[in-house]
């Protein structure tokens, strides 16, 4: 009796260590886009760290904002991190909440789904509602997204020398794939 | 007896189980970048504004494939009154046109209307100041200049080519202390082939020291002092000062100063400046600096 009891701790034990239900990724993919009348500028990022818990429908991403290359010249990139992301205060930006829809995780298929949660850029948090596409392959969840984010919203201010420059719509693209931790 | 502590123990393990289930998402993945940087090596950017703290070289390269124009005026000195209109009537110019090659290598060329000179320097980037997994306290580079005087001279005594070329080479050493205040340190090292009295030195040493420090964004107060050291500079020379406002907008740089010195090339400024700031020999001046890109384009980034 004594050994069966010992047994059964020792098995429950073990599966306290593992996580059941996290999914993480350390290297999404986001692109972001200012189209303005005289200057189209983009960038990317292959370093988003994301997590979704399937337990509790909840997720969390964060992205260094200094790995995003591209720009259109490395002074473009300079004044990026240096004068308006300010990078060395505020070095990311998260995305952290949970998903409106009852997910079925354990079905295969492409969902639409919205991620509800608080997107913090330049220091600024802002609660977004963010439609996402969520695609369950049976042994990871890609997700992709397509969202506007204003700089204004974030107390990005344009100065006005740059203003035909540089829009304060910026299109950003997500793209991560997510596997069991 | 036994059934009730197997009970106990089952109820204890479920609950231990539970709490470990409530995992902060956003404190997990802080975690894991926390542990990702202590493997990185995080490299200082724009220690200075531009390749020059004032008229002197800052310890700032050109990335590769980036071409600086400059074009410094400095006029008259101010203690000439009105009817020079403080300096403003005696303008003498530089341009300049500085290459970035390599992410440690760049070099430039460039032109004086005083005294006719042109100039062409290489500078290379030794050690870069980082933090993170690899620290350097210092980022540290080699200047090394050539200049040129191509005034015509009426000297009775053979007067051969080389007699008009003069050579710098310093050292600049500077580290970012913060987000806004930059320290640099040159000693310097003039060598003149050609000097007109026989008690002149051919070879005049130097230390200069200068810095920036950020008042809000995209402007700084700059600073740069140059001190001859006695007995290797030419006698009556004062040592320069200069002092100044940088003004950063999207691919300018605009650098406005007062300073004791006539000339923009390494040996005007650093060995032969008269001036004195206490007798109001000062002369205005400034630096526009504008950054092209030589590459082409980056390919153009197909959405996600």
């Amino acid at each position: 009796m004594k050994v069966l009891l010992l047994i059964f701790m020792s098995c429950c034990l073990s599966a306290a260590v593992v996580q059941p239900g996290i999914y993480t990724s350390n290297n999404g993919t986001v692109t972001f886009r200012s189209e303005a009348p005289f200057e189209l500028i983009n960038a990317t990022s292959k370093e988003m760290k994301g997590a979704v818990d399937i337990s509790k429908n909840n997720f969390a991403f964060r992205i260094r904002i200094r790995s995003f290359e591209g720009f259109n010249s490395p002074l473009q990139r300079e004044h990026f991190n240096e004068n308006y992301m300010e990078s060395e205060k505020y070095p990311e930006a998260t995305f952290s909440g949970k998903i409106i829809e009852t997910i079925n995780y354990e079905q295969k298929g492409k969902y639409t789904i919205r991620a509800k949660g608080i997107l913090t850029i330049h220091g600024v948090e802002q609660e977004r509602i963010i439609k996402s596409e969520m695609e369950l392959t049976g042994k990871s969840i890609l997700i992709s997204s397509s969202f506007t984010v204003l700089l204004s919203d974030h107390q990005i201010p344009i100065p006005r020398v740059v203003k035909e420059k540089l829009a304060n719509e910026i299109k950003v693209d997500i793209k991560t794939e997510l596997l069991p931790k | 007896m036994l059934h009730k502590t197997c009970l106990t123990a089952l109820l204890m393990l479920a609950a231990a189980l539970l709490q470990a289930q409530e995992i902060d998402l956003n404190k997990m993945l802080e975690e894991e970048q926390k542990k990702e940087d202590q493997k990185k090596t995080n490299y200082t950017e724009a220690t200075f504004k531009t390749t020059r703290i004032i008229n002197g070289h800052s310890i700032e390269n050109l990335a590769p494939g980036i071409m600086d124009f400059k074009v410094s005026h400095r006029f008259g000195t101010v203690n000439g009154g009105v009817y020079d209109l403080f300096g403003l009537d005696n303008a003498s110019m530089r341009m300049g046109f500085d290459f970035g090659i390599t992410p440690r290598f760049m070099v430039g060329v460039g032109r004086s209307t005083f005294q006719k000179q042109f100039d062409g320097f290489l500078k290379y980037k030794i050690l870069r100041q980082s933090s993170g997994y690899k620290t350097m306290p210092i980022s540290m580079a080699l200047v090394t200049t050539a200049m040129v005087t191509t005034l015509k001279i009426s000297d009775p005594s053979p007067y051969y080519f080389s007699n008009r070329l003069q050579f710098a080479h310093q050292l600049l050493i500077a580290r970012k202390f913060s987000e806004g205040t930059s320290i640099q340190i040159t000693p310097t090292l003039i060598h003149y082939n050609y000097v007109p009295l026989a008690t002149d030195p051919n070879d005049l040493i130097a230390i200069g020291i200068g810095g920036r420090q950020k008042i809000w964004p995209r402007v700084s107060v700059n600073a740069e002092y140059y001190y001859l050291v006695p007995g290797y500079s030419f006698a009556g020379t004062t040592n320069s000062f200069s002092l100044g406002v940088d003004l950063e907008t999207g691919g300018h740089v605009f650098q406005l100063h007062f300073t004791n010195s006539r000339g923009m090339t390494e040996r005007t400024f650093i060995t032969e400046t008269t001036g004195k700031w206490s007798k109001g020999d000062i002369f205005f001046g400034f630096n526009i600096s504008r950054v092209f890109s030589l590459k082409k384009k980056p390919k153009k980034i197909t959405g996600a």
